[in-house]
C-alpha cells in the first residue's frame, strides 16, 4: 500500500469489529472492556440511544394509520415480505431494495430482510431468547445432517449464564429437558385463555407451556444503570428510549463507549479483508464509505466479523488473495454454503368462550412458547428434528366487527366493548443443514456502492415439509383438546429467510476440509479472525438464535484476548 | 326556502367543479328535491366530488356522530382518499371505484335516487344488504379479495379508531401502561373499553 507510515499508525487499532448489531455490540463491549483499543465499523448511518425518531408517537400521528404508501413498497417492497416491516413507524429500520438488490436464483425465493444503521436488526429483532440444549448441538452427529458440532452444552452454559444476566431476560425456569433453564428476570404474566391452554397442556399431552423468555428488563439491571425497565407499550421495533429491552444502541455500545477504549465509526462499508501472506495472517480490513465513497484501510492484531449472515459471508467471499483464491478461509469449499432459516407461517387459531368479564392491561411484547416435544424421548415421526410454537390470546378489537352486520350507533356501542377471546400458535421448525442452499457473489449486479451484490439458491426440503405437516395438525389439536372454538389452521406459502433468522454460511466444525471456523469462532486457516455471527451456526436448532450468537460472542472475545496475551495471534 | 338556496349553491359548486357537466342523476336529485347535497369538508384528491360525497355519507352512517364525534368530524372522508391515492395500487383502487359505482347504481335502481340524496332508512337498509351479500360472499370464498362495502367499512373504522378521538373517546388507550397484568376483572382495566392499542 502507498499509505504512509503515519495514517497507517493513526489507522491502526488493537481490533477491528464489523458490525454493531446482536453479535457486533456484543464484540464491542467485551474487547474494549477487556483493554483493547477497538474500532467498530458500521456500514449504515449512526443511531444513539435514546433518539428513535418514531418511539413516542402516537397512532394518530403517523400518516395513512402507519400503511405503507405504494412509493415506500416500491423501494421496500422486498423489505415489506414479512408484511410487518415497512410501517411509517419502522420503515427507517429496513434497507432500500433499489440501493442494495440481492439476487434470486430463478424458480427459487429468497427473503433477507435487513436494515443498515448502528444497532443493526438488535433494534427490530423480537426479542425472544432461548438456550440451546444438547438435544441441539448433539443433533447433527446422531442423524448424520451437517457435520458435528465443536461444541457441547457444558461448553456455552457460563457463557449463557453471562449474556442472559448482562442483557436481562424475562421468563420462567421449568425444569423442562428439552430447554435448558436460564438466568432470569420475572416471568411476564399469562393471560386468561393462556392460563387454561398451559393446564390442558400439560394434562392432556404432557407438553409444557411457558410465557416467552424475552430480553425486557422486568427487574431492575444495575450494571447498566442508563437503561429502564420495560414500560408495556409494546412499540419496540421503533426502538424503546426507555432501553426496556435490549438492543446494542441501548446497552452493549454505551456500555463499550464508557470502557474509553472504542472508536464506532457508522458509514464504513468493509468489503474486504487485507491478508498478508508472509504473516499468513489477516492485516486489516478495506472500507468504503457509505456517503463519500473515500477508500479507506484499517488495520488490527485481531479482526472479529460480526456483519450479520450474510454481510460476514460476503465480505469472505470478496475477498480473494493468492492463499485464498476461493474466497477468505474457504479451503472447506463450504463458505457460503449450508444457508439455514425457521421456517414459519404454519399453525392455528380459534375463539375461546368465556372469561366474558376478564381483559388485560398494558401490551405485552410477547408470547406463551411452546418448547420442542416432537422426536424427544419416545417420540419419533417421519422427519428428524423438531419444532417450537409461539402463540398468544387476546381479546378482538375494533378489527373483528368489519366483517359483521353492525352500523350506526350500534356499531360504536359494541366497538367499545371488548370483542370475544381469540387464541393462536405459529410453529418454528428447524430447517436442515444442505450444502445446496447456498449463496454467491453477483458480480453482474452492483449495489449503490458499486460492491457486487447476492445470488441466492436455496429452498425447503422433504423433511421441513413433512414436519410442517406436524406443526398445523398439532397446533389445531392442541387447542381442540383445551375446548377452543372454531379451531382454523394454515400453511401459508413462505421462503427461505422469511424467519430472518438466517445462519450456517461459514459454519463451525472439528475438521477445516468440512468447514470454516473452528470451535472459538476462529478461521481455521486465519487465526486472527473471528466470525460470530449466525453464519457460525452448524445447525438452526428450532429455537430463535440471537442469545446464542451473543454467548458464542462473549466465548470468542474472551478467548480472543487471552490468545492475544499469549502472544498466539 | 333555504333548502332551495342550499340546493342551487350546491349545484352552482358541482358546476364549477365539474366544469359545468352535472351528471344527470346529480341534476335529477337536485331537482327531485329530495334533499341538498351534502357538504364535503375536505378537498379531494383521488375522488370526484360526487364520488366523495358519496364516500361522505357513506362513511357517515357506518360510524356516526353520536354522544361522541362521528366519521366525518375526525376526518375520515378525507383519510378515505389519501389511502387510497398513496396506499393503494391501481388494481383496489379500480376495485374501489367499481364497487363504489355499482353500490350507487343498487341505490338509484331501489331508491330512484342516488346514495347521497335517499332517505337516512333507505341508506341504511342498501348498506345492510350490501354487506349482507358481501359477509356471504367472503364466508363462502375467505381469500378472495375484499367486497367493496367490506373495503369502506375497514377503511372507515381504521381511520376513526386511528385517530384521537377515535382511540380516546370511543375506545381507551393508553401511551405508556407501565405493566402488564394478564387475567383481571373487565372492571379493573382502566375503564372496561376496549383497548385502541
Amino acid at each position: 500500500m502507498n499509505l504512509n507510515t503515519e495514517a497507517e499508525k493513526n489507522n491502526t487499532y488493537d481490533a477491528i469489529v464489523v458490525g454493531t448489531g446482536i453479535s457486533g455490540g456484543f464484540a464491542a463491549k467485551q474487547l474494549s472492556e477487556k483493554g483493547l483499543k477497538t474500532l467498530v465499523l458500521e456500514r449504515g448511518r449512526d443511531v444513539k440511544h435514546p433518539d428513535y425518531p418514531t418511539a413516542t408517537k402516537d397512532p394518530w400521528e403517523f400518516e395513512n394509520a402507519d400503511k405503507p404508501t405504494q412509493e415506500d413498497l416500491r423501494k421496500q417492497g422486498v423489505q415489506n415480505r414479512t408484511g410487518y416491516t415497512v410501517k411509517q413507524s419502522t420503515k427507517h429500520w429496513f434497507v432500500n431494495d433499489l440501493e442494495h438488490p440481492y439476487t434470486e436464483k430463478e424458480g427459487t425465493r429468497f427473503d433477507w430482510m435487513r436494515g443498515y444503521h448502528v444497532g443493526g436488526r438488535s433494534i427490530t429483532w423480537g426479542r425472544q431468547s432461548y438456550r440451546f440444549g444438547d438435544l441441539d448441538f448433539e443433533a447433527n452427529a446422531k442423524d448424520g445432517y451437517g457435520v458435528d458440532w465443536p461444541v457441547r452444552y457444558a461448553d456455552l452454559a457460563p457463557w449463557y449464564d453471562y449474556v442472559e444476566a448482562y442483557i436481562g431476560v424475562s421468563g420462567q425456569n421449568e425444569n423442562y429437558p428439552a430447554l435448558p433453564d436460564g438466568k432470569f428476570l420475572p416471568p411476564m404474566e399469562l393471560n386468561c385463555p393462556e392460563i387454561e391452554l398451559k393446564k390442558s397442556m400439560k394434562d392432556k399431552f404432557g407438553r409444557l407451556l411457558t410465557i416467552g423468555r424475552v430480553a425486557h428488563a422486568t427487574g431492575p439491571l444495575p450494571h447498566t444503570p442508563w437503561r429502564g425497565q420495560c414500560q408495556f407499550r409494546n412499540l419496540c421495533s421503533r426502538g424503546c428510549p426507555y432501553g426496556g429491552y435490549f438492543s446494542s444502541v441501548s446497552c452493549t455500545l454505551p456500555a463499550a463507549e464508557k470502557s474509553g477504549n472504542m472508536t464506532l465509526s457508522p458509514n464504513s462499508v468493509v468489503h474486504e479483508i487485507i491478508y498478508d501472506e508472509t504473516k499468513s495472517k489477516a492485516t486489516g480490513v478495506k472500507v468504503i464509505d457509505g456517503v463519500t465513497g473515500e477508500q479507506t484501510e484499517f488495520y488490527a492484531k485481531i479482526i472479529f466479523l460480526c456483519a450479520s449472515t450474510f454481510g460476514s459471508t460476503f465480505i469472505m467471499m470478496n475477498s480473494i488473495s493468492n492463499r485464498f483464491p476461493n474466497g477468505f478461509g474457504n479451503d472447506s469449499g463450504e463458505l457460503g454454503c449450508n444457508i439455514m432459516d425457521h421456517h414459519l407461517g404454519v399453525g392455528a387459531g380459534g375463539d375461546v368462550e368465556g372469561f366474558e368479564d376478564q381483559y388485560y392491561f398494558g401490551r405485552r411484547a410477547n408470547g406463551f412458547y411452546i418448547p420442542r416435544y416432537r422426536n424427544y424421548g419416545k417420540d419419533k415421526r417421519d422427519y428428524v428434528r423438531g419444532f417450537g410454537y409461539q402463540g398468544g390470546g387476546s381479546r378482538q378489537g375494533w378489527s373483528g366487527l368489519v366483517a359483521e352486520m353492525a352500523i350506526g350507533p350500534d356499531l360504536k356501542q359494541m366497538v367499545s366493548t371488548p370483542g370475544k377471546w381469540t387464541i393462536g400458535m405459529g410453529g418454528f421448525g428447524e430447517i436442515l443443514p444442505y450444502h445446496e442452499n447456498n449463496v454467491k457473489i453477483n458480480k453482474d449486479k452492483k449495489d449503490i456502492n458499486g460492491l457486487p451484490t447476492l445470488l441466492f439458491d436455496a429452498g425447503f426440503k422433504e423433511n421441513e415439509l413433512r414436519m410442517r405437516k406436524d406443526m398445523k395438525n398439532d397446533a389445531a389439536e392442541m387447542l381442540e383438546a383445551a375446548g377452543v372454538k372454531n379451531v382454523y389452521s394454515y400453511d401459508n406459502e413462505t421462503g427461505v429467510g422469511l424467519g430472518i433468522h438466517e445462519m450456517g454460511t461459514a459454519r463451525m466444525g472439528k475438521d477445516p476440509k468440512t468447514s470454516v471456523l473452528n470451535k472459538w469462532n476462529q478461521v481455521h486457516a486465519c487465526k486472527n479472525v473471528f466470525v460470530t455471527d449466525g453464519s457460525f451456526m452448524t445447525s438452526a436448532a428450532c429455537v430463535n438464535p440471537s442469545l446464542t450468537y451473543m454467548a458464542f460472542t462473549a466465548r470468542a472475545a474472551d478467548y480472543a484476548v487471552s490468545e492475544l496475551k499469549k502472544g498466539n495471534l | 326556502m333555504n333548502q332551495l338556496i342550499d340546493r342551487r349553491e350546491a349545484l352552482r359548486k358541482t358546476a364549477l367543479l365539474m366544469g359545468a357537466a352535472v351528471s344527470a342523476s346529480a341534476m335529477a336529485g337536485i331537482l327531485n328535491g329530495c334533499k341538498a347535497a351534502p357538504d364535503l369538508n375536505y378537498k379531494p384528491v383521488f375522488f370526484t366530488e360526487e364520488q366523495a360525497r358519496l364516500v361522505s355519507e357513506l362513511a357517515e352512517m357506518i360510524l356516526p356522530k353520536t354522544d361522541t364525534p362521528g366519521a366525518k368530524d375526525v376526518g375520515v372522508p378525507n383519510f378515505i382518499d389519501k389511502v387510497l391515492i398513496q396506499c393503494y395500487n391501481k388494481e383496489d383502487q379500480d376495485r374501489f371505484i367499481a364497487g363504489l359505482t355499482a353500490f350507487d347504481e343498487e341505490s338509484k335502481m331501489n331508491y330512484g335516487d342516488s346514495f347521497i340524496y335517499t332517505k337516512p332508512e333507505d341508506q341504511v337498509t342498501l348498506i345492510k344488504k350490501t354487506l349482507e351479500t358481501a359477509i356471504a360472499e367472503k364466508k363462502e370464498n375467505p381469500t378472495a379479495k375484499r367486497p367493496f362495502i367490506l373495503m369502506a367499512k375497514e377503511l372507515t373504522m381504521l381511520g376513526y379508531f386511528s385517530s384521537e378521538t377515535g382511540a380516546t373517546k370511543v375506545l381507551q388507550y393508553e401511551p405508556v401502561p407501565g405493566s402488564y397484568k394478564g387475567c383481571i376483572p373487565l372492571s379493573e382495566a382502566g375503564n372496561g373499553k376496549t383497548w385502541a392499542t
